[in-house]
């Protein structure tokens, strides 16, 4: 293992899209991988900068503030060219919050625009009256153990998911993409969409595992990931999960 | 520029050396000198502002208001005209303008930051035109003078329609008065107070507006924070406190620091002023900067320099060791006192960090991700870390992916477990504890409960 060239980790608008601790997402999944004796090298990129697409593995977006984001949403728009074939083959992204409404079809700024997305995901998102704001607990129809997921949002608006979409997991606690249908994030093919901050990868390293392994199989690499010491994750993840059965 | 301006401008500035020299106050002098050869004097100097100007009115807290965004402006870079604290009036606005500057006849300034009589209000909008206007609140002080309240509000209300165009109003959301300010159709940036904690200040106070300004049924208050000044709704037409965009939500007077969320972002800063109505003034200030298109790190690099509350630290005898304790409530007050325990070269120390969630702390703990753990770590010369509260496991599993190794670390969540097995230790001759607010309460019980708080040197 230690002599295949390193996982590409490519990082859109660290700068811009980098709310609530995101940036733990690109250490879980460093981390994680270092520590089965892969090398991880995470390819910063901001707007307006060079993509070489065919040496990236892996795709990590964070959600920003509205005046961030409005800053670079029409370079991502550009980017989808690239970006959204790519998915459609099978590239992992992590899309957290404000990046997950934009590969959404449309969303609705805080002064009433409606504005196209990637439609990378079958969703839209509207602009909400109240932020929702808390712990979340979901459950997950993805081939993980165990099927929670704990993460913190902290969002306004409300993303309602196409006949055509999966959701990443049914609420168990908090309100999820729109607080009426109980669904949270979407995911299709190696794409994962979500609101949950915390950061949502550290404390939920069966997502973080699950990532590297198909960033793995992206790039034609046939191999198991070797078990970690992983039983402090798992603790702050059950403090979580606990809230939500009280 | 025309040659009267110029004329009008010297005069002014010629005037005000000759009343200085002579002793003789009149900060408001030149103005008056100024307006005499050239009355439109102040709207050809505001004309020469880069970003423009921004009016303060309301009855009290003007001043401060005015001190606290003119520092963080200046400590953005822009340069900024003020007028003289009470000289508020049409003339003491053109004297700022008119001094502005020493031999330039027009300002450099990007902005002129104008605190201004409310009866003034419509004269001076006209003249100048605002960017912002900013509304503190209405106390009854000026019935002697304008007869009653309302006449007031409508002064102010003739000067928010000189805004231009695209001027945004800043207004108190807790004041009824003030609140019922805002228009169709002019972007308004409210601001207020949503303290977690009950006040106790001023409770049975007499109102002055207790009546809904759009229907004129009474009031009826959820929370009053003093006065008039609270959350209230209208049972008559159904108007309510608006939501503001800034809202002051944490206030802890004896550690010095004030904490203040703008749209859904938070920020800690210094703050030092007593009493609640200086927490609006803070709120009025932000609210005003953030109207002004600052970003919160602006607001976060120019409160600051108010003074450093943080990396102050707390010290006192338990067992055998020393124990300094610091708050940490965000990742730039952490990262600060991450620095401060890098420099004290001592060869061996333990670090407690203490981490709850409630309400007071900031439910949220991803800020923890954002604490530069990766470029402290390496620098520390701490031997263990004990991690404590409801959310220690968050912060342990921080630590670890910070590349601490788990040998290293101690995870205990119930707080008082934890202190009484500190109080114990024999290994490490100093500690260094690092509470969230609710876990530094609770600290502090402990400690009065052993008897040791007599060291503590508050705030
Ligand atoms: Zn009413």
């Amino acid at each position: 293992m230690p002599n295949q060239r390193p996982l590409k980790l490519l990082h859109l608008y660290p700068e811009e899209m980098n709310l609530y601790g995101d940036r733990g997402n690109v250490l879980a999944l460093t981390r994680r991988a270092e520590w089965r004796g892969l090398t991880v090298e995470v390819i910063s990129r901001g707007a307006g900068q060079l993509v070489d697409w065919d040496t990236v593995d892996l795709v990590f977006m964070g959600g920003g503030e509205d005046s961030h984001q409005a800053r670079i949403v029409d370079d991502f728009l550009r980017l989808g060219e690239a970006l959204v074939p790519r998915l459609e083959q099978g590239l992992p992204m992590l899309a957290i919050c404000g990046a997950f409404q934009l590969l959404g079809q449309s969303y609705e700024t805080a002064d009433g625009q409606t504005l196209p997305g990637l439609g990378f995901f079958d969703a839209w998102t509207e602009a909400g009256r109240v932020r929702a704001i808390g712990d979340v607990v979901s459950k997950t129809e993805l081939a993980v153990e165990p099927p929670t997921i704990v993460g913190f949002e902290n969002h306004g608006g409300l993303t309602y998911l196409g006949s055509s979409s999966q959701p990443l997991g049914r609420v168990l606690l908090g309100r999820g993409n729109n607080g009426k249908d109980g669904t949270e994030g979407a995911v299709k093919n190696h794409v994962i969409g979500t609101y949950l901050h915390g950061s949502l990868l550290p404390k939920n390293p069966h997502l973080t595992d699950l990532l590297l392994s198909w960033a793995l199989r992206y790039r034609g690499v046939a191999q198991e990931l070797p078990p970690l010491d992983t039983e402090l994750e798992w603790t702050a993840h059950g403090v979580i999960v606990s809230r939500a059965k009280r | 520029m025309t040659i009267k301006l110029w004329l009008a401008v010297w005069a002014g500035r010629m005037a005000g050396w000759v009343s200085r020299l002579t002793g003789r106050g009149g900060s408001s002098l030149p103005g008056l000198v100024a307006r005499r050869l050239e009355p439109a004097t102040l709207t050809q100097l505001v004309r020469h502002l880069s970003w423009g100007a921004i009016l303060l009115t309301g009855t009290n807290g003007k001043t401060t208001t005015a001190a606290l965004a003119r520092q963080i402006f200046e400590e953005a870079h822009r340069r900024v005209v003020t007028n003289r604290a009470g000289a508020n009036l049409i003339e003491g606005l053109t004297a700022a303008l008119v001094q502005a500057e020493r031999w330039r006849v027009a300002p450099r300034a990007a902005l002129a930051l104008l605190e201004t009589d409310e009866a003034t209000m419509p004269r001076a909008a006209r003249e100048i035109r605002p960017r912002v206007v900013t509304v503190t609140n209405f106390f009854r002080d000026q019935l002697d003078r304008y007869g009653e309240l309302s006449t007031t509000v409508k002064y102010v209300a003739r000067g928010i329609e000189e805004l231009l165009p695209e001027g945004r109003l800043v207004l108190n959301a807790d004041d009824p008065q003030v609140a019922g300010l805002r228009r169709d159709g002019v972007h308004t940036v409210f601001y207020g107070l949503e303290l977690a904690e009950p006040t106790s200040e001023g409770d049975a106070e007499a109102g002055d507006a207790r009546f809904c300004p759009y229907c004129g049924t009474a009031l009826q208050y959820r929370r009053r924070y003093y006065a008039h000044i609270g959350h209230y709704a209208c049972p008559g037409c159904g108007w309510e406190r608006p939501q503001p965009r800034v809202r002051v939500v944490d206030w802890h007077p004896g550690a010095g620091w004030a904490t203040v969320e703008v749209d859904a972002e938070r920020v800690t800063v210094p703050w030092r002023l007593p009493g609640i109505y200086n927490l609006y003034n803070l709120g009025a200030g932000l609210a005003t900067v953030v109207a002004a298109g600052l970003t919160l790190e602006a607001i976060q690099a120019g409160m600051e320099r108010f003074k450093p509350a943080f990396g102050r630290m707390e010290n006192l005898t338990v067992g055998v060791a020393r124990w300094w304790l610091a708050l940490v409530k965000n990742p730039t007050g952490f990262n600060q006192v991450l620095a401060t325990l890098a420099e004290s070269r001592l060869p061996s120390f333990g670090v407690v960090v203490a981490i709850n969630d409630h309400y007071a702390d900031g439910r949220d703990v991803s800020w923890l991700w954002d604490v530069d753990f990766e470029r402290w770590l390496p620098r520390l010369s701490a031997q263990h870390w004990y991690v404590t509260g409801t959310r220690a496991y968050d912060m342990a599993v921080r630590l670890k992916y910070a590349g601490l190794s788990l040998a290293h670390i101690t995870v205990e969540t119930h707080l008082e477990a934890m202190l009484e097995r500190l109080k114990r230790q024999e290994r490490f001759e100093t500690l260094y504890v690092l509470p969230t607010y609710t876990a530094l309460l609770a600290i502090r019980r402990q400690l009065t409960r052993w008897g040791v708080t007599e060291h503590f040197r508050e705030g």
